[in-house]
């Protein structure tokens, strides 16, 4: 009797621990959704007492479909993702490195056998909201239909009006090349069902419409968290830190929390709106890399109305403190003999030849406030991940002066003299050096 | 139109404003002194001064240019310090092929308008971004500090 109640002891005490385990794992796997930090009562959208805050913006209310789709399509970002540089718009191609494999994006014109042509209102609603394809086969979530399942039904059919405007193209992306498990594609089903909300966006009864606004475009159209928020062992967004920064191709996205030092907190309202229309702004930057294609492709059609609910949301997103340091305010002497801590030479002679001419010695540019480095992220960011990867891979903007263009010295430079200047620039012009390798370049460079 | 002050002079120039600075020098107002070399910054040719600093001619657009003083090639003689680089260079016969040189002469005014006596330290900070396929830069570092001799 004694020996089974110690023998039932033990089985409940693995029981016990089994589940405690079993709970934090699944408390670690399944963060609350997107917008669980903002409290208070949802209502649907039918009881809302404010304005309507899904849809266009309010200039376009009364226009046709396609033009109303046209818009949301922009703000949601479909044509980044699903255009391969040098080849048609939205007819797909574009390459998704992961960690098990690269993944190409399907073809959205309306071409009935390469594209979305013979697509139904119930099967374009489908991918959108549930992640399914016409087929019946589950999509990645490389596609964030976790965040378009917030878009209204009206909404989603209006982008497809817009898609269906489209000249059809013909074009076959390449297949992917994911290996076993990962080609499972029923496992995303898996996926879908945990990380996918069930409803569509719902206003947040005590706050203002401006911010519903700005929520309903950020969560359901941008899908910021997709880039912006850490993702966990199952791909999915930690919203336990949410927007406290994650990874875009390579590069990082960094934290756009209220966060005073690593984040938003120190820029005004203005500030983020017009970095968000498309400006640089003055002591803190210009979007480059994958962000400079969401700003002139994407948000720089959004208006002032809507760029404002959005910086009125960013701006009531829980602090997420980080490890990045304030940036430094101040530009960097005008004289190259003003030396900066004592770093590799050869940074500085990469700098003399290459650099200096477009971002000058103090690093305010002589030539455009795009090329300014006074005061922004990347050169601010002791990784020196961002500034070693505009290095290899340049960037370009579509700015209301025109295209600007920052080239590609990846070919020019080897991996050590990249990490050199990588680490010349953050010293002179940031708060704290970098300690970049050559091994580190060499990874960027691969990565991408 | 677009208004642009070229040499102490004011130009209108009908091009679109994401143009060059570059292409409107050459093509449109046909002051052929300044060079195209690589198109994207690297190789100094096309250096002028946009309020007395060197800039590259071939990534600025003129639309973001307004109303700052473009000097070039064709009138850097007319100031002081690029009076006595033209003086030099010739003194110590630098020009080999010559493509790079209106680039190379736009460099060094502006390094001794910045600096009126610099070493070889300044000389590379300065200079480096103007490539030289002839490999000048031995004659060209002693032109400039001829250059700077001159200067009371």
């Amino acid at each position: 009797m004694k020996a089974l109640s110690r023998r039932w002891k033990i089985v409940l005490g693995i029981l016990a621990a089994g589940s405690l385990i079993g709970l934090s794992v699944a408390w670690w796997l399944i963060p609350p959704g997107a917008l669980a930090f903002a409290g208070g009562t949802r209502v649907a959208l039918d009881a809302y007492s404010g304005p309507n805050p899904t849809g266009v913006s309010t200039e376009l209310k009364s226009a046709d479909a396609v033009t109303r789709g046209r818009y949301l399509a922009a703000l949601s970002g479909c044509q980044i993702c699903h255009t391969e540089e040098g080849s048609a718009p939205f007819a797909g191609g574009h390459a998704f490195p992961t960690p098990f494999g690269t993944l190409y994006s399907p073809n959205i014109t309306p071409d009935r056998r390469t594209g979305i042509g013979d697509w139904s209102d119930a099967d374009f609603l489908r991918a959108m909201h549930k992640g399914i394809a016409k087929d019946g086969s589950h999509l990645y979530p490389a596609f964030p239909y976790d965040s378009y399942a917030l878009m209204t039904d009206e909404d989603a059919l209006a982008i497809k009006a817009y898609l269906f405007s489209l000249k059809p193209v013909r074009q076959t992306p390449p297949r992917n090349t994911l290996p076993f498990p990962f080609n499972q594609r029923w496992l995303m089903g898996i996926w879908g069902a945990v990380y996918t909300p069930s409803d569509r966006f719902r206003p947040h009864a005590d706050r203002s419409p401006e911010w519903n606004r700005g929520a309903y475009l950020v969560e359901a159209l941008a899908h910021c968290n997709d880039c912006h928020t850490e993702r966990n062992l199952a791909e999915a967004p930690n919203n336990r830190r949410k927007f406290g920064g994650g990874i875009a191709d390579g590069w990082l996205a960094y934290n756009i929390t209220q966060d005073e030092t690593s984040g938003l907190g120190a820029w005004s309202d203005d500030e983020i709106a017009r970095y968000l229309s498309g400006s640089h702004v003055q002591g803190r930057g210009a979007a480059a890399g994958p962000m400079a294609g969401v700003v002139d492709v994407e948000l720089n059609h959004a208006s002032q109305a809507d760029i404002r609910a959005m910086v009125a949301y960013l701006r009531s997103i829980p602090p997420a403190a980080g490890d990045l340091p304030a940036p430094r305010p101040t530009a960097a002497p005008d004289s190259p003999r003003a030396e900066v801590a004592a770093f590799d030479n050869r940074g500085k002679h990469v700098f003399e030849g290459a650099c200096a001419s477009c971002h000058g010695w103090s690093g305010a540019s002589p030539l455009t406030g795009y090329a300014t480095l006074t005061g922004s992220r990347a050169v601010n960011d002791p990784s020196a991940t961002n500034v070693a990867s505009i290095v290899l891979f340049g960037t370009e903007r579509l700015t209301p002066q025109g295209r600007i263009a920052m080239p590609a010295f990846g070919k020019a430079y080897s991996d050590a003299e990249i990490a050199a200047v990588a680490n010349y620039v953050t010293a002179r012009f940031g708060a704290r050096g970098s300690h970049l390798t050559a091994k580190d370049v060499a990874k960027l460079r691969e990565g991408s | 139109m677009i208004e642009l002050r070229v040499n102490g002079e004011a130009k209108s120039v009908d091009v679109a404003p994401d143009m060059p600075l570059l292409w409107v020098l050459r093509d449109v107002l046909h002051l052929t002194g300044t060079k195209f070399g690589c198109g994207i910054a690297q190789c100094g040719a096309c250096t002028v001064h946009i309020d007395g600093k060197p800039v590259r001619s071939c990534q600025l657009a003129v639309g973001a240019l307004g109303n700052r003083a473009i000097t070039t090639i064709e009138k850097i003689g007319e100031t002081p310090a690029g009076a006595r680089v033209q003086k030099a260079w010739l003194d110590l016969e630098v020009i080999q092929c010559g493509y790079c040189q209106s680039g190379q002469i736009m460099s060094a005014a502006a390094l001794l308008n910045s600096v009126p006596h610099p070493d070889d330290a300044d000389i590379d900070a300065a200079m480096s971004g103007n490539i030289c396929r002839c490999g000048t830069y031995v004659r060209i570092r002693a032109a400039i500090k001829r250059a700077a001799a001159e200067h009371a």
